[in-house]
């Protein structure tokens, strides 16, 4: 099983937080808190081998940003190593489009990764359909202006709503199955590599391997 | 607009003290529909000023206990004196000490750098490497490991081990025997040693039951015991004391000395064959970065270069760089190296620790266990050129710890030692490090077997043991190549071997009888301590403990979280592809708490 880490980025409540929960736990919340929760989730998708026909198992490490985004107080922790990310805006909100392309530049600045797939994602469709209720609103960014940035920056783009879940499971398969591509590329180009020092084991904390602390010299 | 109410928070819904009192505002939890503000929140229970460590484990304790924390930092990194820099960043830092920025917290900082780092060309960027200020290790067994793994922290963050402790002896360095197993079959210790270093070794691990023994030399250094009671030699006395022990000279009084051997010992086999971890990417910078991470998933709000302007303790305003301002119900806290302009009561910083910090284009395998990427380096007192009478500690990190590229390594050095001779000591440790790897990775050297392969009884000498032979007369062809060098001053006011004494945190306690200096801009500020010499992390947990208690009353409730998660019932199969992280460690909470609760009673 391939493992990849993905943040989610972009402004407050522009529904980080909701499309991950649908993602996950197929729910939604319409009282969904601010994120205070780390949300340190993980899901599995499968995906096709487009040579062999094989199914690959990706699983996804999602870290949402816990709110330290209000203030750009994002820690380096949070971006290392990540594989992917997910920029999100509000599609009925005009400025969020703006801010979203200010967290692309950050995180070029940030992870600098050649192989980091970013996806710019548009939510809250569904606020702007047209059988939608009364609360319908006008969709303030219009999917060619967005498209036409993501294509120019090499983003993958998507326009989803976390409410109905319209395009939700599209934008994890889509981001799995390029990272599956460039994987495929590493693996094929690293064989016999040792990475420098690579071969350090860590410890996992939660496993002690024994609680006989005194076993070496009693 | 579809909501105009939000679920309690977290905050909101731990029933605590400041919940109770309905006074509780989580700032960030203002109704969506409002663009949020680009200003610090109106009001918080404390605010917190620097996210070095010890004010970042607070954040996460003060925070998950129920309060609102505003955690700010000066500068647009994690981690303050403690931090974790690139070298760009530490280029800056340098700077603002010899500007004086941090008066009483740091002087005299010296810094070379080599241009193959960074300069666009370089060989090397600046982010490859992550430099720690105030380099620590782990033990396996302590109370912060224990808060590591309740909090969950661990989560955010990876671990590795470390066994190689070298003592440097005669011009040699000597890897510790550390096991039973590796006491018996080493060869070169005589029958006798090895009866009176076991039976030493037994009497330590419940020391206090046996006064006896000990109680005549509670006012004496260990090595008085070691040699009166235990018999034993010079060069374990030394081992035990300095590279076990990690004590800074030998006058350490036997308590101490004991409870420090002790917990090496008993840290041994927890997690595998070695009693010593530490963080990748980065030490104390990077568990802040953790821990911050933890306080703002229980709420806390996090603004990164943001200053302190001033606090008045009358009014309760907080006032910041930015010209917003907040109302604290209960506690400023601030480190001392973020103290406002103006402030008159910054604690007496008055001990120094004195550091020399090398990035080396060597990757030193040969001193690192296998699968390990780091050691320990012990210089006891007398064994350097200079004289030393304090200890110099090297803590030596490989690429494997990711905190410098392949084929090269990080040098930290420290010393206790007060005043100018601190420098000669880790001058002439550096150079006992560098000679050493230059005789051990010559080309010429590893052709010649009669020289490295066989020691003076015929055993095969292996790692540590063959870096230090010792051949005075090789002349070396090739130096080390330095890519960074760093020297400064550290003040603290946590004297060695001491933690935080909880009366100093009285000093300023305006509740109290304490009085107001008038035209300070700190005034009912408490303070922290800035990061002391010890190599381990021992002194945080209990820094904190005694900060929580003094804010909130009690430590009662000191990371007690119970996480919703952990009473579910594990899921079925079906269920197991959609589930949360968390969920799959549900079926070890028994283990994990055990060991746990085990290690959170151990005392430092
Ligand atoms: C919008 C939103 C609403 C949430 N509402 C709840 C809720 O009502 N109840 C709930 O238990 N979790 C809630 N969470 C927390 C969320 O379920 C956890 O972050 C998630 O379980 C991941 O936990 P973790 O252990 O991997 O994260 P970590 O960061 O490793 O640890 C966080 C742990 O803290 C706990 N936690 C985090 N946030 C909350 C919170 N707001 N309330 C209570 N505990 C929390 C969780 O049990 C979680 O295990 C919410 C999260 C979000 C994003
Ligand atoms: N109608 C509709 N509402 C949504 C959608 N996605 C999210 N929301 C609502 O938007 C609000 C914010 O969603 P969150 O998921 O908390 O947003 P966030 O980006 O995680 O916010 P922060 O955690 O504050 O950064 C919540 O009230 C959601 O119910 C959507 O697709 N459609
Ligand atoms: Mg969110």
């Amino acid at each position: 099983m391939l493992q990849f880490k993905l943040v989610l980025l972009g402004d407050s409540s522009v529904g980080k937080s909701s499309i991950v929960h649908r993602f996950v736990k197929d729910s939604f919340d319409e009282f969904r808190e601010s994120t205070i929760g780390a949300a340190f989730l993980s899901q599995t998708i499968k995906i096709e081998d487009k040579g062999s026909q094989q199914e690959v198992v990706i699983k996804f490490e999602i870290w949402d940003t816990a709110g330290q985004e209000r203030y750009k107080s994002l820690a380096p922790m949070y971006y290392r190593n990540a594989n992917a990310a997910l920029v999100v805006y509000d599609v009925t909100q005009q400025d969020s489009l703006a801010k979203a392309q200010g967290w692309v530049n950050e995180l070029k600045t940030k992870v600098g990764e050649d192989d980091l797939v970013i996806c710019l994602v548009g939510n809250k469709l569904d606020l702007c359909t047209e059988e939608g209720e009364s609360s319908s609103k006008p969709k303030a960014v219009e999917s060619s202006d967005a498209e036409g940035y993501a294509n120019e920056q090499g983003l993958l783009f998507h326009e989803v709503s976390a409410k109905t879940g319209e395009g939700v499971k599209q934008v994890f398969q889509s981001i799995g199955e390029k990272l599956y591509e460039f994987k495929k590329h590493e693996l094929a180009n690293s064989k016999g590599r040792q990475g420098a020092g690579g071969d350090t084991v860590n410890v996992q904390l939660q496993r002690p391997s024994t609680n006989d602390a005194t076993s070496c010299c009693g | 607009m579809y909501t105009t109410e939000r679920r309690p928070s977290m905050a909101e819904r731990r029933p605590t003290i400041v919940a109770m009192s309905a006074q509780s505002v989580v700032p960030h939890l203002a109704g969506i529909e409002d663009p949020l503000p680009d200003t610090t929140p109106e009001k918080v229970d404390v605010l917190i000023v620097g996210t070095g460590m010890v004010e970042s484990v607070l954040a996460a304790a003060l925070s998950w206990q129920g309060s609102s924390v505003l955690h700010i930092d000066r500068n647009d990194h994690y981690g303050d004196s403690s931090a974790t820099l690139t070298v760009d960043q530490i280029k800056k830092w340098v700077n603002s000490v010899n500007q004086g920025l941090f008066s009483g917290c740091y002087d005299n900082a010296k810094l070379y750098v080599s241009t193959s780092i960074g300069n666009h060309n370089g060989k090397y960027a600046s982010r490859d490497f992550g430099i720690d200020l105030a380099p620590k290790v782990l033990f396996a067994k302590s109370d912060l490991l224990s808060i590591l793994v309740r909090s969950r922290v661990h989560q955010y963050l990876e671990f590795q081990s470390l066994s190689n402790f070298h003592t440097f002896e005669n011009d040699n360095f000597e890897k510790l025997t550390n096991t039973k197993q590796e006491i018996f079959t080493d060869q070169k210790l005589p029958l006798m040693t090895k009866r009176n270093l076991m039976k030493f070794i037994k009497f330590v691990l419940n020391w206090e039951e046996q006064p006896e023994v000990w109680k005549p030399y509670a006012d004496t250094p260990l090595c008085d015991l070691l040699v009166e009671k235990f018999r034993l030699e010079k060069a374990q006395v030394f081992e035990l004391m300095f590279s076990i022990g990690l004590c800074y000279n030998m006058q350490t009084k036997t308590p101490e000395a004991l409870q420090r051997i002790r917990r090496y010992l008993s840290s041994f086999d927890v997690y595998g064959p070695f009693s010593v971890l530490y963080s990748k990417y980065g030490g104390p910078g990077e568990l802040s970065q953790g821990f911050c991470r933890s306080a703002a998933v229980g709420g806390a709000t996090y603004k990164l270069n943001e200053t302190l302007t001033s606090y008045d303790p009358n009014t309760k305003m907080a006032l910041f760089g930015d010209g917003s301002q907040v109302y604290v119900t209960e506690k400023v806290v601030a480190s001392p190296s973020q103290a406002p302009k103006d402030s008159r009561n910054i604690p007496n910083q008055k001990y120094e620790v004195h550091r020399l910090t090398c990035v080396v284009e060597k990757s030193c395998e040969q001193w690192f266990s296998e699968g390990e990427s780091a050691a320990v380096i012990v210089f006891p007192p007398g064994s350097l050129k200079s004289g030393n009478v304090e200890v110099v500690q090297a803590f030596i990190l490989g690429s494997g710890s990711e905190i410098c590229p392949g084929g090269t390594s990080v040098w930290y050095l420290s010393t206790m030692q007060q005043g100018s001779r601190a420098e000669m000591d880790l001058d002439a440790a550096l150079e006992a490090m560098e000679a050493s790897l230059i005789r051990e990775s010559s080309t010429d050297l590893e052709h010649d077997d009669s020289l490295v392969q066989f020691g003076p009884n015929g055993e095969t000498l292996i790692n540590s043991v063959r870096l230090g032979q010792s051949f005075k007369q090789y002349v070396p062809r090739e130096r080390i190549q330095f890519l960074l060098k760093l020297y400064y001053t550290q003040y603290t006011s946590t004297p060695p071997f001491n933690v935080v004494d909880p009366s100093f945190f009285d000093i300023n306690n305006i509740d109290g009888n304490g009085k107001l200096i008038p035209g300070a801009s700190d005034n009912g500020v408490l303070y922290t301590a800035m990061p002391s010499g010890e190599i381990s992390y021992d002194e945080v947990v209990t820094a904190v403990r005694v900060l929580y208690e003094k804010i909130v009353g009690s430590d009662d409730d000191f990371f007690d979280l119970d996480f919703e998660d952990e009473d579910e019932a594990p899921m079925n199969k079906a269920d197991y592809e959609n589930a949360i992280e968390d969920d799959e460690d549900v079926d070890m909470n028994v283990g994990r708490h055990e060991s746990a609760e085990f290690v959170g009673e151990m005392e430092i």
